[in-house]
């Protein structure tokens, strides 16, 4: 994917695939293409939270750091994901770590821009904001089923 | 087309079980290993994947336990057991050399003849993928019978993942898809954190909806929500099929322990699939 423009894998990608190709060159114009190590962070709880990551390719941890045992993973997030909607909250600092558990291409978007954006053209803030909204309302269905401990031992009967 | 059938266990008396001597034991967690048991008289009780055995520990008790091994190998069985009761404990407990009593094999297994020809989605979590162990080892033995196959595993934590080399080796297969997810973990663990219905989405462009066959075996709640990724794609509700877990006592269907709605689980399933559950599935207490 490296030798890819952020406007041609925004065409392939789940999270923007579907968009017109006049929204997507949008968008591409605020984008840059990063990779990330194995444990190089994207993103760390209490920075300015400036940018939203569309996952490409590789696995990142979000987790947070518990003082006197280390980072804590919650959930992992695929390619073809997204990671990050602070940029969109006030007052736009990350809550959460995230870090590559594998070599990770992400297609970057600034958050400053795409705010911007959404206030010059709010049927396309929409639509982002629709599929984000999707890809939250999935992150805390599984959250909450997480906390379910489902394969908890049975009681035999 | 064929579908295994929940024919009565071969025997004079099926309440009459037949020794096995414990040839095997492997530990898989903390609280669960898989033993192996053999026939001393080299005889069968051939099962079918996804059909479950009555294990009975000599004076304390019976309890039903899938079969997970290979099928089709005369006169040996694996059960892959979970120490959460008196019986399973004493069972988890059980040494090289020990004698268990086996009834069965009871229920209809998994459809693995209709799926042939199908893309395979197996999908697990927990001791759910016990049974689903023996399916995969079948499709895999004849491999070229089946379209693409996926396997998605959940457990509760790195130290809870079954299998170990199994899964190893069939993280190295090519012509299969294995992903494997946990719910909590800490840092040294370096794959997925999240659940297993979660994985549907990543490995959507393995399967063809229309022509697959699921399998899906583990905790309710997480059958549940597995079943209703597999409809948002498209995967028919009688292509969906699941393994329930009831409270099975005669394994006959006489005694009604295990009845869901119309049916009995020890006769009519364990091994059933959605189209026909649906009607009771929301049905709460059932």
């Amino acid at each position: 994917m490296s030798g890819h423009t952020p406007a041609e894998i925004l065409a392939s990608h789940p999270f923007t695939a579907d968009l017109s190709e006049e929204d997507r060159a949008q968008l591409a114009r605020l984008a840059r293409l990063a990779v990330y190590d194995p444990d190089d962070y994207l993103l760390r709880e209490g920075q300015p939270a400036t940018a939203f990551y569309l996952i490409v390719e590789g696995l990142v941890s979000i987790e947070l750091f518990i003082p006197g045992h280390g980072p804590r993973p919650l959930q992992t997030v695929e390619g073809g994901s997204a990671v990050g909607w602070s940029w969109m909250l006030a007052p736009s600092r990350w809550e959460f770590d995230a870090r590559a558990l594998e070599r990770t291409t992400a297609v970057v978007l600034d958050g400053e821009r795409l705010r911007d954006l959404f206030i010059e053209d709010c049927c396309l803030g929409l639509r982002v904001v629709h599929r984000l909204l999707f890809v939250v309302a999935e992150r805390l269905k599984a959250a909450r089923l997480q906390l379910l401990d489902l394969y908890g031992p049975p009681r035999e009967l | 087309m064929r579908e295994p059938t929940g024919a009565p266990p071969p025997g004079a008396n099926p309440y009459i079980p037949v020794p096995f001597r414990v040839s095997g034991r492997r530990r898989e967690t903390a609280d669960t290993v898989t033993l192996r048991l053999r026939s001393p008289s080299g005889d069968g009780l051939p099962f079918e994947p996804g059909q479950f055995m009555m294990l009975y520990v000599f004076g304390v008790g019976e309890v039903p336990v899938s079969a997970s091994g290979a099928p089709r190998r005369a006169g040996i069985l694996e059960h892959t057991v979970r120490a959460v009761g008196p019986v399973t404990r004493r069972l988890v407990a059980l040494r090289r050399g020990d004698w268990v009593g086996v009834r069965g094999p009871f229920g209809r297994g998994w459809p693995l003849a209709l799926a042939e020809g199908f893309d395979v989605l197996i999908v697990a979590g927990g001791l759910g993928l016990a049974p689903l162990r023996s399916a995969l080892l079948q499709i895999l033995a004849q491999r070229d019978r089946y379209r693409q196959v996926t396997v998605l595993y959940g457990a509760r934590s790195p130290a809870d993942l079954l299998y170990r080399l199994d899964l190893s080796r069939w993280q190295q297969r090519p012509d299969l898809e294995l992903r494997v997810t946990v719910d909590r973990a800490d840092e040294r663990w370096r794959g997925q954190i999240g659940v297993v219905p979660a994985l549907i989405a990543q490995v959507e462009r393995h399967f063809e909806p229309a022509r697959t066959v699921a399998l899906v075996c583990g905790p309710e709640v997480m059958m549940r929500f597995t079943v209703r990724e597999l409809q948002k794609r498209g995967v028919p509700d009688d292509l969906i099929y699941l393994s329930l877990e009831r409270n099975m006592k005669c394994a006959l269907g006489l005694c009604g322990h295990c009845q869901f709605g119309p049916a009995f689980i020890c006769k009519d399933g364990p091994v059933m699939p959605f189209s026909r559950l649906a009607p009771f599935s929301e049905i709460r207490e059932l």
